[in-house]
């Protein structure tokens, strides 16, 4: 066997509620602006939580100028294809016909399929009186728009994407809720990895900014109804939390082989160099108080990456702003670093964005590579008020200038599938 | 330097149409008895598609005990959570943990995978807002005032896409590397073909892979026959007369472990995971290319990652969903690999539906039976090949398989083409 291929990141494109692009993302959240407001896309006032981190003033037109394909691409779909052709002219290379099938491409994409519209069209013709009734298809007048069903599968964005790029390699489609970006980040290493591609398009998409969307999750009474002060919401691990705020938007990151991109020049982000998956097993939606679970996805990131715990200085949380992620989260960061935490900068960028779902850990690892590069970590804002229970060693008021030698990026989600994945700066990589 | 180690098969589950165990199934198809009838879940006699391979006369219970269970989860996560479980029962690695250390217990639940195949696409699920929609009567802010009177406040809970992952692991202790695989019809595949590769990487000890769907709700199956890909009556693969495809449901599993591990504790072992290759097409949502290329390289590139030529394969599983565009190119990518030199082929929808996301993890347990018996089922539908196709080593009646190798092909939305190779323990391996 050929020795572990080395992977770097060397392209990045965000679509995120605080920029529709990869500089402005990077920059509001450095300036730890918010980008959760009153919920404007439809009318939210009845909800119980009536804000949201909505992608704003979007044209996927300027960055995909192909009207027919956007026709059959979902709204997180758009997100998807800006993010992905940011980051694609960002590494300054992209799938050719002669290369395309050395492609590949794997991301985490939302549950969502159906648009409220269409929910109300079947709703239209085949229950007003609140009953489902299927022969209201066969309704000679229903307007039925085949392209709307494609948009809707499961897989339709992959299958955009990768029409649209040339991508003809290895290509997947992960859901594991919350979790889902950060796995898919980790399914691209391992294909890297496995020599089943040499160039991965890898990233997340996700858009539940919509009546039924808000309402699964307000029904499960996870949201912040924080509706006076949206802004100051989203505020992981400070005493005052009441809930996470739902978010849109897409990250994408190109990786490619660390030989092949330093031989042809290319700006290398970060080694995304490991990545650790685990399972808690506990509850559906809670997590175990000790960070069971986490705490197994922390330590195999670490040592998949050939890392030490006080080799790491900063950690991209998943923070949700939840009660018990954050609480659960922290539990794990103390067992996995021990007195290390002391020294190690942690922040949640889900105080200025919202989250994500199945985007959030793609957009965060994005998160990671850029504050690598920068030197900096960015600010977990809307912390005022220290948890006991959430003892860690926060990026508090301002994002804070210092060496990143490595970084890792937690995502965990309702179901129980953990994700860590760790990033060494450039400089730290020790070639054999 | 080490070696990739040998994966092996010590477990297999699998629930559809045709029957709640693999070996049921087994004795539907071999006898020529298709599962595909009239829908019976909704009444859907006015509907010019209203076919399907329905799991009729089945109680929850029977699928998943805990009746707590069946008020938080999907149909399709049933289906999935009993071929999963049936699986690892069948594979005694739950038996054998037991006769752990509990230090070794909490080791062998953190190297013990799940990898999930979930279908996703649940229509239905959002038509339980009907009443809300109904009363709100176009005003949002009513919507919203009234939802919590009206909707379950666990809805979200039932949709979750990784569902079977989670209750996989939560029901059978399992905590490691795991992933849930939305790619419409590659989930169950690729959820094998994940949890061999985490097997050979050394990030799992076992893992079990479970692909699960329930396709064939009204709208679904609205939009397909619009698109012009449902048959009226059944699935005929590969025959000039053939008309679209039929839906099943379902779910079917396989427990992996490293062959070493699987012979250490005395396993029956079922067969080996030898290699598996994934392409797409680029050709967007329903379209595929006339000349089958993603497929063939998708069959290129699990047969260099098994390290096997052509030659080697014993029999071809076929994806043979019964539409037009599919089966063409689907012969066309097997020849040309294959050459002049086919081994036999069949597939297995016209008995089970099509499953879609447990369609290829289906087919691979059935592989795993055909090399067991030394029987390559006939294809009962099959009466006339096209010519189109011809020649082409499909058959009505039974054929012998070549070897004890069998490869097995998943085609999709998305131009997704899968392929994997397995090696059985027939008794009449190697001709």
């Amino acid at each position: 066997m050929s020795p572990r291929r080395r992977v770097a990141i060397t392209g990045i494109g965000l679509v995120t509620p605080v920029g529709n692009d990869a500089p402005t993302t990077w920059a509001n959240l450095l300036a730890g602006r918010s980008g959760v407001a009153h919920i404007r896309g439809f009318d939210a006032s009845g909800f119980p939580s009536r804000i949201g981190g909505e992608v704003k003033d979007f044209d996927a037109t300027a960055m995909i100028p192909d009207r027919k394909l956007l026709k059959f691409a979902s709204r997180a779909n758009r997100f998807a294809l800006a993010a992905a052709e940011e980051a694609l002219r960002d590494a300054g290379i992209r799938p050719a016909p002669a290369t395309g099938h050395r492609w590949g491409f794997s991301a985490g994409a939302g549950m969502m399929g159906m648009t409220f519209d269409e929910v109300e069209l079947v709703h239209t013709y085949c229950g007003t009186n609140g009953e489902f009734n299927p022969d209201g298809f066969l309704d000679n007048h229903f307007p039925a728009d085949p392209v709307a069903f494609c948009r809707s599968q499961t897989n339709s964005g992959l299958a955009v994407l990768t029409r649209h790029f040339g991508i003809q390699g290895y290509a997947t489609a992960v859901h594991t809720a919350c979790a889902s970006g950060g796995q898919a980040l980790g399914t691209a290493l391992k294909v890297m990895r496995r020599r089943q591609a040499d160039f991965v398009l890898a990233g997340g998409y996700d858009s539940m900014l919509n009546p039924i969307g808000l309402s699964a999750f307000c029904l499960l009474g996870a949201l912040s109804t924080d509706n006076e002060t949206p802004e100051r919401a989203s505020r992981p691990f400070d005493a005052t939390r009441n809930g996470f705020v739902l978010a849109e938007g897409a990250g994408f990151l190109v990786l490619e082989d660390w030989e092949a991109a330093r031989n042809r020049g290319a700006h290398i982000y970060a080694e995304l160099a490991g990545d650790g998956n685990s399972l808690s097993s506990y509850r559906i939606t809670d997590s175990h108080p000790s960070g069971d679970g986490p705490i197994q996805a922390m330590r195999q990131a670490l040592a998949d990456a050939g890392l030490k715990p006080e080799d790491v200085d900063y950690v991209n949380a998943h923070g949700t702003s939840t009660l018990m992620n954050d609480r659960s989260e922290c539990a794990a960061l103390r067992a996995v670093m021990g007195s290390h935490i002391e020294k190690l900068a942690v922040s949640s960028t889900k105080s200025c964005m919202g989250h994500l779902i199945a985007a959030a850990g793609a957009v965060e690892a994005a998160v990671c590579a850029l504050a690598i590069r920068d030197g900096i970590a960015p600010v977990s804002a809307n912390h005022v008020r220290p948890d006991p229970d959430c003892n860690v060693n926060l990026v508090r008021e301002q994002s804070k200038p210092m060496p990143i030698r490595a970084a890792l990026s937690n995502s965990l989600g309702f179901g129980g599938s953990n994700s860590s994945l760790a990033f060494r700066h450039p400089e730290a990589v020790v070639n054999p | 330097m080490k070696t990739a180690p040998r994966i092996a098969i010590t477990g297999c589950g699998a629930v559809c149409g045709a029957g709640l165990t693999v070996e049921a199934i087994w004795d539907a198809i071999v006898s020529g008895r298709s599962a595909i009838r009239p829908i019976q879940s909704w009444d859907a006699s006015r509907w010019p598609a209203r076919m399907a391979a329905e799991v009729v006369g089945v109680d929850n219970r029977t699928l998943v005990e805990d009746r707590k269970l069946h008020k938080t989860i999907s149909r399709t996560d049933l289906f999935g959570l009993y071929a999963a479980g049936s699986a690892i029962q069948a594979s005694g690695i739950t038996a054998y943990r037991e006769t752990l250390s509990a230090e070794a217990v909490a080791h062998f639940n953190d190297r013990c995978g799940v990898f999930a195949g979930s279908g996703g696409g649940n229509y239905r699920s959002n038509y339980e807002f009907f009443p809300l929609l109904t009363a709100a009567n176009g005003d949002l802010q009513k919507f919203g005032r009234e939802l919590g009177e009206t909707v379950n406040p666990m809805w979200l809970l039932r949709i979750l896409p990784n569902n079977v992952l989670c209750h996989v692991g939560i029901r059978h202790g399992f905590k490691g590397t795991n992933a849930c695989i939305t790619n419409q019809c590659m989930g169950g595949i690729m959820a094998v073909a994940e949890a061999a590769a985490a097997l050979r990487a050394g990030e799992a000890d076992r893992a079990v892979a479970v692909g699960h769907d329930t396709p064939f709700e009204p709208e679904t199956l609205f939009y397909y026959h619009r698109l012009g890909l449902m048959s009226p009556d059944t699935v005929r693969p590969f025959d000039r007369g053939r008309s679209g495809t039929v839906f099943g449901e379902g779910a079917a599993a396989v427990t992996l472990e490293g062959m070493a591990d699987a012979q250490g504790r005395q396993a029956t072992i079922w067969g080996e995971f030898l290699g598996s290759g994934c392409t797409t097409e680029a050709t967007g949502i329903v379209d595929l290319r006339g000349d089958g290329d993603g497929l063939s390289r998708a069959i290129q590139l699990a047969l260099g990652d098994a390290g096997i030529s052509t030659a080697e394969v014993g029999l071809i599983v076929a994806h043979g969903n019964g539409t037009l565009g599919s089966d063409v190119s689907e012969a066309r990518a097997i020849r040309r690999v294959f050459g002049d030199d086919l081994p036999p082929v069949t597939a297995f929808k016209w008995a089970v539906g099509h499953l879609i996301a447990a369609s290829g993890v289906l087919d691979l347990v059935l592989a795993l039976m055909a090399l067991k018996q030394g029987v390559v089922p006939g294809i009962a539908t099959l009466n006339s090949l096209d010519p189109e196709i011809a020649p082409f080593t499909v058959a009505h009646t039974a054929q012998p398989p070549r070897s004890d190798i069998a490869l097995i092909l998943c085609r999709g939305f998305g131009g997704m083409n899968v392929a994997v190779l397995i090696r059985g323990t027939s008794p009449a391996a190697t001709a």
